[in-house]
């Protein structure tokens, strides 16, 4: 027995037992001992429209369709719209509220497409045994191995049955999913009358089903007015602890209430023009960093600078929040360092020495990367102007430098700087030249070691092995390398063990 | 070249009857003589050391190890309301990767052990995709804390195979089962090696995690091998909304060394001490190839295990063994120690020539002076390390730079090169010129070193700096008369020439006595590591109490196996040893000779060629070589040729090259 809506049995005690009643005349199949709480539809409305505000067309749509227990609901639905539309949260409360039988499958779940075809079975077995009284004998349904089968097995468990909503989340997520999925489930209406199948999907489904007018249902992005409306329905506190109540008797937690949703519908929209308009519209996005900055912001106020009211002074003084992008990026340990900045003022970008290693590398190690990024940022042919012994390195360099860059070829070509390009492959033996015409004493011994750490730094990801899946022979001399890192890191690498990568890179940097 | 597809091969004849008759050993020859003692020495002397090594490595990443539980303890708490993201720690735990197993281990014990938790590790090697990856995570999850259940699951599993559809198993619903069983507060699990996984296997984890936190309470760890930034720029926005969490940072690996080190090579008590060649060797490596731990205590018990195998005389380092448990081959045997020798000598130049000569005839009475000087060397090297524990505890309170590690400073002692050197100098010349604030921590750690060997009495000098301190009724620290801050320059014009003149300032009472004070400690010092440093190789039987032989660590841990193959290659007589291409008797430098093997001799001709290399002409040179003087070609020759550039082919050296008909490329080059 499924516990949605058990809470509202006391007051719906009416409706509950004329519903049921209904449901007996109608279903001899349902002999439930039990009463279900089971709601008139024009309830599941105002329940739905109350927990999802902006969403009365679609919900009005769902409910015509689903609500009923007696009445028929089209065979396929497709419900589409971007990430956080209500997609998923609308048609699951509308179901678990109107308790028709169904099962609703997560496709991020499945792994695989056969992975879909059990999980369905299985949840619709589930389902059924909660909704119905009698336990099905599970034996017949033990293996579902394609669609076809999926197809037989479901008409044998729904086969004198009532209606049957089964929901597929993001079916155009599914991993392997058979190419014929679409198209077959679209049809399956054909053979199992009782069944009803909502696809809810990020795009429409219309080129992908092959059958002509299954019915859409577009939930929109939410626009502006939307999404503030769905945030001041629930504004967080401005204090965490209550002000003291001998100091400020006045101040009521009613009071409190009204301030926190006043200030919060102003910082949202503040929130909303400044950041979220520009970088993720959609409502997680928005939420997620009207959050994020909420506490920083009122920071002022629960020192007790500012008024609760005071909010043109508040964003002057805290303008910082919404001018960096701190707020809306993603990140998994939360900095909260550049957020709370006490001074005001625009904080000086942080300094995040953004690829450096947290550990230093051996020695060698670091040699071996510099020379590994060179080999493949720097032409093999040059590779006798910038590391034979006996050479004027820096006049070499200016020739190289002049002859690449200037002249007829730059109005022909325009040229991209060499470091923004994918690293070209190299061959091992290459990068142990480089490597040791780097180190200008040849005191580096031919030991194994070298290949231990070409193979850890493999293993880190630094270094890559360039040629197809099928060379996985890591003994193979013909095989290629590729660095992983970008410029910045191997400057950095550089710097660790003084050394200027730049001089050593044909056409310079910047 | 190859235009025969096939061809019998006629080996050269070989004759049999040549081969020597083999000869019957007669005697029996024992080559290791009481191998059985020396192997139960060496692992009792093994075992105390492994035990200090585990317990300094428990304690290395004990405070990581501590605030992780934490955080996995904190993020469980949370019950009640969905979670929006994943809680996920980032583990910093350094390029050391092959320690990383080691850590993660522990950690899972730690977990297990203080959080009513779920562990499972995964590992890149056997996460190839999100499939395999999910179906490891189900048989490891699900595997735990089975003991007493493992009958129901069987009929359960049992029960749901016969009865209906089974769940496949890369199903996480098989956790959910497991789970439901259980009820633990939260399945950890920790991701080994993030760099190795395929970022698209990691993200759909992520995903797939995720979309489960409302049934499981996941929480994910990830082993970082280079940086946070690293990994968050790895993965997709997406997936980053869902993770949120703290960072980690795991013991820097040469912290751990330089503990290692100090608790095994520099210890007051080691009946076996590496020697300063091969630590110096082993800690080098640590710094310019790898850094891994296991591998430093691999050097040093490979270190161990060579001394009790190799040298008989370590016989003498067991426990009570008596004059009668050691036959005399022992005692010849250190009789043949050049140290035996030395000593000899200076005993002879000394005129003890009655006492030379018992030694050399008498084995007991030569027993008796083993013991006597293994024991007065270990006690040598006992104060030489506890001396350079003190030498670096006075250079790290008196923040002399640059900073020295104490295994710098071990090491240069053990060599016998740091008494007279500059650093030695240096230091102690600060030691004067330190003022009083200074030598009070100075002498504050001194005491709670609590030193034994060295009949320095700190107390006694902390009370009478206090009693000085107290006295003093200037604000700043006292300062020794050796301070520079004491000394002023003056600067006298005579007849238009300058004349700087030093000149100290008048000290005051208390300076002075601070001065005596400092005069004093400073001599006290310097005495007691004049005496302790010595130069532990000149010592009597260094063989047997140290262990400094390079070579066969480099062999074992350092090979050169590029370098061998092309020096083998390259002079084949200084593998073959044989007469005919001794370079002595041609007294050439690379000379090529048809005595040579083929391989050899074409590697030689390759070595000079460029690039491309024209098979045409390869032949005819090594025609020229092979059949010297002779005019028509052999058709063996053919054969040794295709032999050999099939060998060099196999070996990597050259490849076919399609950029020029009949030629093949050059693909390594000898010495990198």
């Amino acid at each position: 027995m499924r516990t949605c809506g058990r809470g509202r049995v006391n007051s719906l005690a009416r409706s509950v037992v004329d519903a049921s009643v209904r449901l007996f005349s109608l279903s001899a199949l349902h002999v439930n001992i039990l009463i279900p709480t089971i709601m008139l539809p024009d309830e599941i409305l105002d329940t739905l429209q109350s927990e999802f505000p902006c969403r009365e067309s679609q919900i009005q749509q769902l409910t015509a369709f689903y609500s009923e227990h007696h009445l028929p609901s089209p065979p396929l639905l497709v419900a589409h719209g971007l990430t956080a539309t209500g997609k998923s949260s609308i048609i699951k409360s509308l179901l678990e509220l109107s308790s028709l039988p169904h099962a609703v499958i997560r496709c991020r779940e499945c792994i695989t497409g056969r992975h879909l075809l059990e999980r369905i079975v299985a949840s619709c077995l589930d389902a059924l045994d909660t909704f119905g009284d009698e336990r099905i004998d599970r034996k017949r349904f033990a293996r579902t191995e394609n669609l076809s089968s999926l197809a037989v097995n479901l008409q044998r468990l729904l086969e004198g049955r009532n209606k049957f909503v089964l929901v597929l989340d993001g079916i155009d997520k599914q991993r392997e999913a058979p190419p014929t999925m679409m198209a077959a489930l679209g049809r399956f209406r054909e053979v199992i009358p009782n069944l009803s199948i909502i696809l809810i999907s990020n795009l429409p489904l219309t080129q992908a089903l092959y059958t002509p007018s299954t019915p859409h249902i577009h939930f929109a992005p939410y626009p502006r007015s939307s999404l503030l409306t769905i945030l001041a329905a629930k504004p967080p506190k401005i204090f965490l602890t209550p002000p003291s109540t001998e100091k400020f008797p006045d101040y009521t937690p009613d009071l409190a209430a009204e301030d926190d949703a006043w200030l919060w519908g102003r910082f949202t929209s503040a929130v909303y023009d400044s950041l979220s308009k520009h970088t993720g519209r959609d409502l997680v996005n928005f939420r997620i960093a009207a959050l994020k900055l909420w506490r920083p912001f009122v920071e002022p106020v629960e020192a007790g600078t500012f008024g609760t009211r005071d909010f043109s002074r508040l964003m002057v003084n805290r303008r910082h929040l919404f001018q960096g992008e701190e707020g809306v990026l993603d990140r998994i340990i939360a900095s909260e360092s550049t957020l709370t900045n006490p001074t005001g003022t625009v904080p000086p970008t942080p300094k995040r020495n953004l690829r450096t290693l947290a550990h230093d590398l051996p020695y060698y190690a670091t040699h071996l990367l510099i020379a590994a990024y060179l080999a493949s940022y720097n032409p093999s042919r040059t590779d006798v102007t910038y590391f034979m012994k006996h050479t004027d390195k820096r006049k070499n360099k200016r020739r190289v430098h002049t002859s690449s860059g200037t002249g007829a070829m730059k109005s022909k070509h325009r040229k991209i700087s060499r470091h923004l390009l994918t690293p070209s492959p190299f061959p091992l033996d290459r990068l142990l030249a480089i490597f040791r015409a780097l180190l200008d004493d040849a005191g580096v011994p031919q030991s194994a070691d070298l290949y231990t750490q070409v193979a850890t730094l493999t293993s880190m990801r630094l270094l890559v092995k360039a040629g197809g899946a099928g060379s996985a022979d890591p003994l193979d001399t013909g095989a290629k390398w590729r660095v992983n890192f970008g410029w910045e890191y191997a400057r950095g690498l550089g710097r660790t063990v003084g050394l200027e990568v730049g001089e050593y890179l044909v056409g310079g940097v910047d | 070249m190859e235009h025969e597809k096939c061809y019998i091969y006629a080996p050269p004849e070989s004759n049999s009857e040549e081969r020597p008759s083999k000869r019957v050993r007669t005697s029996k020859l024992q080559s290791q003589p009481q191998l059985t003692e020396r192997l139960s020495t060496y692992r009792e002397v093994w075992a105390q050391q492994e035990e200090r090594i585990q317990q300094t490595l428990e304690n290395a990443d004990s405070v990581t190890q501590e605030n992780i539980v934490k955080f996995v303890a904190a993020s469980t708490t949370s019950e009640g309301e969905p979670q929006a993201s994943i809680p996920t720690g980032l583990i910093v735990a350094g390029p050391s990767i092959a320690s990383h197993g080691l850590f993660f281990s522990r950690l899972g014990q730690n977990i297990r052990s203080e959080t009513d938790s779920a562990y499972a590790v995964l590992t890149s090697g056997e996460c190839p995709n999100l499939k395999t990856l999910l179906k490891c995570l189900v048989k490891k999850i699900t595997s735990l804390k089975d003991d007493g259940d493992e009958h129901d699951d069987l009929i359960n599993s049992g029960f749901s195979a016969r009865n209906g559809p089974k769940l496949l198993d890369f199903d996480l619903g098989h956790v959910q089962m497991w789970q439901d069983k259980n009820e633990t507060q939260s399945i950890v699990v920790a991701i080994q090696d993030s760099e190795a996984f395929d970022t698209a296997v990691l993200v759909e984890l992520v995903d797939t995690v995720h979309s489960w936190l409302d049934r499981l309470p996941f929480i994910l760890l990830f082993g970082i091998a280079t940086s946070a930034e690293n990994f968050e720029d790895r993965m997709s926005g997406k997936s980053l909304r869902y993770l949120d969490g703290q960072k980690f940072d795991v013991t820097q690996s040469d912290v751990i060394i330089e503990k290692l080190f100090s608790v095994t090579v520099a210890n007051a008590d080691a009946r076996l001490r590496i020697g300063p060649t091969l630590s110096h060797r082993l800690l080098d490596r640590q710094k310019d190839h790898v850094q891994n731990v296991q591998d430093f205590v691999d050097g040093l018990k490979y270190a161990h295990m060579s001394h009790f195998y190799a040298s008989y005389p370590s016989i003498f380092l067991r426990k009570g063994s008596t004059y009668t448990d050691l036959p005399s081959e022992a005692f010849e045997a250190v009789r043949n120690l050049p140290s035996f020798r030395r000593w000899i000598e200076t005993l002879l130049q000394d005129g003890n020539a009655s006492e030379v000569r018992t030694l050399l005839q008498s084995d007991q009475s030569l027993h008796e002076e083993i013991a006597k000087h293994i024991k007065l060397g270990q006690t040598a090297l006992t104060s030489l390390s506890q001396a350079a524990i003190l030498f670096h505890n006075i250079r790290e309170s008196l923040q002399i730079s640059p900073p020295f590690r104490l295994s710098t400073i071990w090491t240069r002692a053990a060599a016998g090169d740091l008494s007279g050197s500059p650093l030695y100098r240096e230091t102690m010349l600060s030691l004067k010129k330190a003022s009083s604030d200074k030598l009070k921590q100075l002498l504050i750690s001194m005491e709670r070193l609590n030193m034994e060997g060295s009949s320095i009495d700190w107390a006694k000098f902390n009370q009478n700096l206090l009693k000085l301190v107290q006295n003093s009724d200037g604000s700043g620290p006292l300062r020794s008369q050796d301070d520079v801050r004491n000394d002023s320059v003056r600067t006298t014009v005579i007849a238009q020439k300058v004349l700087l003149s030093k000149h100290k300032a008048a000290l005051s009472e208390q300076d002075k006595a601070y001065s005596e004070l400092v005069a004093q400690l400073h001599d006290e010092i310097d005495r007691y590591m004049t005496s302790a440093f010595i130069d532990p190789q000149a010592m009597f039987l260094s063989e047997i109490f140290m262990y400094d032989l390079k070579s066969p660590h480099v062999e074992v841990f350092q090979p050169k196996p590029r370098f061998a193959i092309e020096r083998a290659l390259a002079t084949p007589h200084d593998y073959l040893g044989c007469s005919c291409c001794d370079r002595n008797r041609t007294e050439e430098e690379g000379v090529l000779a048809a005595t040579q093997p083929a391989t050899a001799i074409l590697y030689q001709l390759f070595l000079e060629s460029g690039t491309l290399i024209n098979a045409s002409d390869l032949w005819s040179a090594f025609e020229a070589i092979v059949e010297e003087g002779s005019e028509e070609s052999d058709p063996k020759t053919s054969a040794l040729i295709q032999r050999a550039l099939a060998e060099l082919r196999y070996l990597g050296l050259v490849k076919p090259s399609r950029k020029k008909t009949d030629h093949i490329a050059k693909i390594m080059w000898k010495g990198l």
